[in-house]
């Protein structure tokens, strides 16, 4: 009954952050994440400043060259410089997914919260619909999507978005379930508060640190769904192209020994969604959060 | 002469020289300081001292069971056995034989997934080799022992099909499964009713008797250490600072510190159970000079009627509320009693609007509640204060102190400049006695007893016309639940304004409330004045909650167990 | 009786699940550019064509009075037919579902038996290399692409080993499967990748949890040595939230094997939806979507029945 102070010794009271900051930087995995993740932001955005090549127009005298020369990973069937064409696909890739990203998790923040503040009834249905989207594999929808419709890189963003908010919307309503029933909640309902008030003040400032997390690995998931979509017919068009795409146009080249025109593509996917889900992974740590495991 | 055949029997707890540091994220914390103490074989020996002390870490250093980060130095011997350094497997042998431990929280200490009579039969197995249903049969023996009714049925029961009680009676009867020389008991009450922790007392005070076991009991409660122990060690900041007989230390405490706790411990009070008075050395003051109870008039701040809350539907449903009724009136302090689950918080809830009853009405401040929406509502509800139990939870991490307190000014005083704000905030911030820099801190930098102030702070500072507290101290350590108390009885008298105090501890209750309510099962047991009701109750019911609180002067205590066991209860 | 209660509540609830998703996918097939006609008549179909299909199918006729004749074809289990293949979907279902079963499932076990005890062995080792080493490898499990994956085993153990063949078996009966195991080890190991790394991650989270609880504490009090407390406590506690989790791994399961059956041209339900993707077989498509759904829901369901039989708590309501 009496519920005597559990305290966990401390050697002296540290500001919130700074302890979280103390925690992700000793965990190496997620440091080595971050390292990389700039590392190819970097490569994507100012390597085309340092190493110039075209992109745009075939180069039928230097098709399929191997590494080595002036072309350092080699060219692809039409000519172009396969490293130029890793900083070039590197944009997209990174751009869409973070978009799709962020963008998923917003959807699934505001359903999320809406749902698990509202409770009820309104509640059961909304995250019925939840069920429902988990339901069918994304996969599948992607695939549907691309027999009827080629988007544009807005309209792929949009379409990744709206196929993966589902997972984050369950885990910002379980936060929004707890915090909404923590005691400086009940005493602000309890005293005349708005519950625009306690959302604003007390549950969203307080869902920060989870709605992160979720975006991080969200980031991650949708780097890599990138990596699907020109497999599965739904990529940007050529001459544009992003990783997946260098890699599904690789894939019989490299039956025939063209190793440059995949393994460069395939490691940079590997790279930075693992290093964005090593990312979350610390984050999550260091916030004190749940997370997927 | 007495001392030279004591020293003949081996001490079955030899504790020297103990020191213990944790390694955490903010560098090396000493919990534990040059602590040695014995315990002999048949007696009790209690260690008491308030949270953060390092009691607990002793008990764990004495099992070797201390977390990962610790590093402990100096002796500690269990039956001649060194235990601090010795290995995994020899620690095992040692561990639930030779010493066994009760632990705090019934809720967890047991494997949910595994039947409570395999739990035992491990522990029987684990140090002897017994057939399986041999064990098993010992297991339903020793359920018999702790005096779990159908022991053969409840063996095959899981954990979460028990009471809170009767699952520590299953860690006790894993803890004596093989008559362990030493028995460690850490705080084995503290999260249970007085009433059941009355039964637990009586059952490790028998099966001690019975066995000549020797008994560390941790603990913060020295009603507890009244009832049970032989001797006392106190321990303030790591270090033992006092130790001796129960007599000496309760009734005559040397160090300052000892004398300051008990002090400050809120003491019941009973009509003794024998017809002299006892003589009492420390007498507690009470905390407030209770205003006389001179029916206080007017209007009722609050008034539940006939209310009745149900949590679910179906068949799973419970019944928190049937009929309640109460009523608190202006300047008044209202004190609402009762164990846990008998609805006192629920109601409590109730009159606050956030638990909407399913029958009876609830008005606050002479408007039904029930009936007020939208402003209105919210304007009535700005006459009321609160303060819950959790002082990590009632405060939002994120936001300062000041942010804290302003935040009710923010809701319905919407025309104060920052500035206004800012002064309000440090005034009342000095009233609960905080210094008013504390605004710009953070609530984490606080201690637990300076968070319940602040929270005061927070329902205060809009001058409401009644204060609702639900367990407000109960999470503190009885010094500072003294301070708390003494600042919201002072800020009482000083504002006027009402009260609905909600609490298990009767002995708070008793000081600080002039009506009581006394509820059992969701239904109001009986109410009156305080001293009334508390001295003279009229239901069985009260009577034995009464008689189960233990009072911290181990000679009355000894008393009123003796006339309960005789049945003459006062 | 609670049980009862219990199921009957879950199941209404999985009922609506699927009556959303029907909802979802009677709006994909209208999202359609100029409506299922388009897609069944074919690109070049004039303008009266289609007005005189869509009358014929009662395609004109207001969206929700068409959903609900929808519903009621569903009901009869009848899912359309296909336009390229000019079969029943339901029946081209039938004969494909089975084998996308055999690889779903066996990549399933694969991967649940060798997870578990990584996770718990990770959560033993905490922090320590061994950890660190089975981290890095599940995060670049999770994280490769299984098409890229997959060529990289076939590259592998193809091409340069020659240890298993590039195709999955083929035929049309399980037992023409089952008659040549080799050939499922690369689809069955690509499938299990991520699922290895995702539920080893869960199980070591888990397992962490359950180390730091105070039974493990009570236990160690009397006397059991660290190995019977993993195995006789933690491993059934770790265990039970992370069946939970299966259910919702279902549908990952099916998208892996969407590829996978691509890549090693296995001739299940995914090879059946990728061509159908290929050819805009509409109705092909969105049969297989629904009754992949259906699978989900009630691989979800199934969880949750296991775990309250693992679990007398979550029976009482209580966890």
């Amino acid at each position: 009954m009496t519920a005597v102070l559990q305290t966990t010794p401390t050697a002296e009271p540290v500001a919130n952050y700074r302890l979280s900051l103390r925690r992700f930087t000793r965990n190496k995995l997620a440091v080595a994440g971050l390292a990389v993740v700039v590392l190819f932001l970097l490569f994507c955005f100012v390597g085309p400043l340092l190493y110039s090549t075209d992109q745009t127009h075939t180069d039928l005298t230097q098709v399929n060259l191997g590494p080595g020369g002036s072309h350092w990973l080699g060219t692809d069937a039409v000519g172009h410089d396969e490293l130029g064409r890793l900083m070039y696909g590197g944009k997209v890739s990174m751009l869409v997914g973070l978009a799709a990203g962020v963008l998923a998790t917003v959807i699934g923040t505001l359903w999320g919260a809406t749902a698990g503040y509202a409770g009820g009834w309104l509640d059961a249905v909304m995250m019925r619909i939840v069920d429902a989207g988990i339901a069918i594999p994304a996969l599948f929808i992607l695939l549907v999507v691309s027999a009827i419709t080629t988007p544009d890189t807005l309209g792929l963003i949009i379409v990744l978005g709206l196929v993966s908010w589902l997972v984050p919307s369950r885990l910002v309503r379980a936060e929004t379930l707890t915090l909404k029933s923590r005691d400086y909640v009940l005493t602000l309902r309890a005293t005349g508060g708005t519950h625009g008030r306690a959302i604003r003040r007390h549950i969203l400032p307080n869902s920060v640190s989870t709605i992160v997390v979720a975006a991080t690995f969200q980031v991650a998931d949708a780097i890599l769904l990138v990596a699907y979509v020109s497999y599965l017919g739904l990529g940007v068009q050529p001459p544009k192209t992003d990783w997946g795409g260098m890699l599904s146009a690789g894939l019989t080249a490299a039956y025939s020994g063209r190793w440059w025109l995949i393994v460069p593509p395939g490691l940079a996917i590997i790279l930075v969604v693992c290093a964005f889900n090593a990312i979350g992974d610390g984050l999550r740590d260091a916030f004190d959060v749940r997370g997927r495991g | 002469m007495k001392e030279t055949e004591e020293l003949k029997v081996a001490n079955i707890l030899e504790v020297e020289d103990l020191g213990v540091t944790f390694g955490t994220d903010t560098g090396d914390v000493p919990a534990v300081r040059e602590v040695s103490l014995h315990v002999r074989p048949g007696e009790t020996l209690a260690l008491v001292g308030e949270s953060g002390s390092g009691k607990s870490t002793v008990a764990l250093a004495a099992m070797g069971l201390l977390p990962s980060n610790a590093r402990a130095s100096g002796r500690v011997s269990v039956d001649g056995t060194q235990v601090v350094g010795a290995g995994e497997a020899e620690l095992a042998r040692l561990r639930g034989r030779t010493a066994s431990m009760v632990f705090q929280e019934p809720a967890t200490a047991l494997d949910p997934l595994t039947r409570v009579g395999a739990q035992i039969a491990e522990v029987v197995r684990n140090h002897r080799s017994v057939s399986r249903a041999e064990a098993a049969r010992e297991a339903v023996e020793l359920l018999r022992r702790v005096g779990i009714p159908e022991p053969e049925r409840r063996a095959s029961a899981f954990p979460f099909q028990l009471s809170g009680g009767q699952r520590q009676r299953v860690v006790i009867a894993m803890a004596i499964a093989n008559s362990p020389g030493l028995l460690i008991a850490d705080e084995p009450t503290t999260a249970l009713d007085v009433t059941v922790q009355a039964e637990i007392l009586d059952l490790l005070r028998a099966l001690a008797a019975d066995s000549g076991t020797g008994v560390l009991l941790v603990t913060h409660n020295m009603g507890v250490v009244a009832d049970f122990a032989d001797r006392v060690a106190v321990m303030l900041n790591g270090e033992v600072v006092e130790s001796g007989s129960v007599e000496q230390v309760l009734l005559h405490p040397e160090h300052e510190y000892t004398q300051r706790l008990l002090e400050a411990v809120p003491r019941l009070e009973v009509e003794a159970p024998v017809v002299e008075s006892v003589p009492r050395e420390v007498a507690g003051e009470p905390v407030v000079e209770k205003a006389e109870p001179a029916t206080p008039e007017g209007e009722a701040v609050v008034e539940l009627r006939g209310v009745s809350v149900r949590f679910g539907r179906g068949p799973g449903a419970v019944q928190a509320l049937q009929e309640v009724s109460l009523t608190v009136r202006p300047g008044e302090t209202v004190g609402l009693v009762g164990e846990s689950g008998s609805g006192k918080s629920t109601a409590a809830r109730v009159a606050l609007g956030l638990v909407a009853p399913a029958g009876g009405t609830v008005s606050l401040f002479g408007r039904e509640l029930g009936r007020t929406r939208g402003r209105a509502r919210r304007a009535l509800l700005s006459g009321v204060g609160v303060v819950l139990q959790d002082p990590v939870a009632s405060l939002d991490a994120r936001m300062s102190v000041g942010e804290c307190v302003a935040e009710p000014l923010r809701m319905h005083r919407r025309g104060l400049s920052a500035a206004e704000r800012r002064a309000r905030v440090a005034e009342v911030l000095e009233r609960v006695r905080l210094p008013r820099e504390l605004a710009g801190r953070g609530p984490r930098e606080l201690s637990g007893g300076q968070r319940q102030r602040v929270s005061l702070a927070r329902a205060l500072v809009l001058e409401p016309r009644l204060l609702v507290a639900d367990e407000p101290t109960s999470a503190l350590d009885v010094s500072v639940q003294r301070t708390v108390l003494e600042v919201i009885a002072e800020l009482q008298g000083e504002l006027g304004f009402a009260c609905l105090f909600v609490s298990h501890d009767l002995a708070v209750v008793q000081q600080f409330a002039q009506r009581v309510v006394v509820m059992r099962a969701g239904q109001v047991e009986e109410q009156g004045p305080t001293m009334t009701t508390l001295l003279r109750p009229e239901t069985e019911y009260t009577r034995r909650l009464i008689a189960a609180v233990p009072v911290p002067d181990p000679v009355m205590q000894r008393r009123r167990r003796e006339a309960l066991r005789t049945g003459v209860t006062a | 009786m609670e049980t009862l209660v219990y199921l009957a509540r879950r199941v209404l609830q999985s009922l609506v699940v699927i009556l959303i998703v029907t909802v979802v996918v009677f709006c994909l097939l209208h999202a359609l550019p100029g409506g299922p006609a388009r897609g069944i008549l074919g690109p070049q179909a004039t303008a009266q064509q289609i007005a005189s299909f869509n009358h014929e199918q009662g395609l004109d006729r207001p969206l929700p009075v068409q959903y609900v004749y929808y519903l009621g074809t569903l009901l009869h289990g009848d899912l359309g037919t296909s336009y390229t293949l000019n079969e029943a979907v339901s029946k081209l279902i039938e004969q494909r579902l089975p084998k996308t079963l055999v690889l779903t499932v066996l990549s399933a076990l694969v991967g649940l038996l060798l997870a578990i005890p990584l996770g718990m062995w990770q959560a033993v080792r905490r922090n320590k290399p061994t950890d660190y080493v089975i981290t890095t490898l599940s995060f670049v499990a999770y994280s490769t692409p299984v098409y890229f994956l997959g060529l990289i085993l076939v590259l592998v153990f193809t091409q340069t080993l020659h240890w298993f063949p590039s195709q999955a078996p083929q035929g049309d009966t399980l037992a023409q499967v089952f008659a040549d195991p080799v050939g499922l080890v690369l689809p069955v190991v690509t499938g299990a990748a991520s699922m290895i790394a995702v539920f080893s991650r869960y199980m070591r989270a888990s397992t962490l949890e359950n180390l730091s609880e105070d039974y493990v504490r009570t236990a160690r009090a009397g006397g059991a040595r660290q190995g019977a407390i993993l195995f006789r406590h933690v491993f059934r506690n770790s265990l039970t939230p992370v069946i939970a989790m299966l259910g919702y791994y279902v549908p990952v399961l099916f998208g892996g094997a969407l590829v996978v059956e691509q890549l090693f041209n296995y001739p299940g339900m995914g090879l059946l939806f990728w061509s159908a993707a290929q050819s805009s077989d509409y109705p092909v498509l969105l049969g297989c979507v629904l009754v992949i759904s259906v699978a989900t829901v009630v691989g979800t369901l199934l969880a949750d029945v296991v775990q309250r039989i693992v679990d007398p708590r979550v029976k009482a309501g209580q966890a």
